[in-house]
């Protein structure tokens, strides 16, 4: 589509009437994600591998507490529900303003799309605070990898998933830095979709994993 | 009071498929907490928190990441596993002696 020639207002017109922006209703005609892999084959290559990692995880969950059963009613008992929940709060908002950062950027609004980034990179930042706060709490609840297997199993999910918070907040930055230069734009950001798409696979990894933690005895 | 009523719907009807997803999945996620330090364990517990799992992934996988219209292989995966994994918890919840039976070495 010839786009040189339009100014920001009429370009927002057009793209609001073909694409049926993520912000205002469902994507119809968005030719990145309508039949088409959104993002591209290689980060969903790197989203399978990762489910697939943590499935391994939950079936390891499923048959040592069918084993330990009492530790496994126990041990959600003992760990801290706040800090589990504000940081459900904390993915579940990043994954919705990398959603609206996207949403931006097919309307023109590079500088909309950042800010929307940082928020989704602060929320990164407030779930890594909280959850080495909840660990050092844990410690002083007497909480260690060794406790028992309920706890080895809590800390190698949480930490393993905590890695992937972290360089997936990394990968926000990098988007950011990829609109700031002028890589990602309203025509070309198929790269900010696969960022977007593995920050809502370790969105919902987690969407598992609490519950299986810190709510199901 | 009527005014702030009308200015509060207006802010409603102004919201979007992700707004809404956004609120529904806080929501749902405070309702699981209050599960957390409330209920007992039962069989019924288990089903609704399985139910809320595939329902938030769901919601994340159509509103977050655009899988509604994409391609179907991606869509039936990544749908598939937030089917198969809220049912695994719920089976390895019910048949847990059966269970760790076949599974004990």
């Amino acid at each position: 589509m010839p786009v040189g020639n339009l100014n920001r207002s009429e370009m927002s017109t057009i793209t609001e009437n073909i694409f049926h922006l993520n912000g205002s209703g469902l994507v119809r005609n968005e030719p990145e994600t309508v039949n088409k892999i959104p993002g591209n084959r290689a980060v969903w290559v790197g989203i399978f591998a990762e489910l697939t990692e943590f499935a391994l995880f939950f079936i390891v969950y499923f048959i040592a507490k069918a084993h330990y059963p009492e530790q496994f009613n126990q041990g959600p008992l003992k760990l801290n529900t706040l800090a589990g929940t504000l940081n459900t709060f904390a993915l579940i908002s990043s994954s919705y303003f990398v959603a609206k950062s996207l949403a931006a950027i097919r309307v023109n609004e590079p500088e909309q799309s950042i800010k929307w980034l940082w928020r989704a990179v602060m929320c990164g930042v407030i779930y890594l605070i909280i959850k080495v706060w909840e660990y050092h709490w844990n410690v002083d609840q007497g909480i260690q990898t060794n406790t028992n297997k309920f706890y080895t199993l809590y800390y190698y999910m949480t930490f393993n998933h905590l890695l992937h918070v972290g360089w997936a907040s990394g990968s926000l930055i990098w988007a950011i830095l990829g609109l700031k230069s002028g890589r990602y734009t309203q025509n070309n950001h198929l790269g900010l979709t696969a960022i977007a798409c593995y920050w809502h696979m370790v969105d919902l990894a987690w969407v598992i994993i609490f519950p299986l933690l810190y709510v199901l005895r | 009071m009527l005014n702030s009523r009308f200015k509060f719907t207006l802010k409603l009807a102004k919201l979007n498929g992700l707004d809404i997803s956004w609120i529904m999945l806080m929501l749902i996620t405070l309702a699981n907490a209050l599960v957390a330090e409330t209920a007992d364990k039962s069989l019924f517990v288990t089903a609704v928190i399985c139910f809320s799992i595939a329902f938030k992934g769901r919601r994340i996988m159509d509103y977050f990441m655009e899988l509604n219209h994409a391609n179907k292989t991606i869509q039936l995966f990544m749908r598939g596993y937030f089917y198969v994994f809220p049912l695994l918890i719920f089976l390895a919840d019910l048949f847990s002696k059966q269970l760790a039976a076949i599974t004990t070495l």
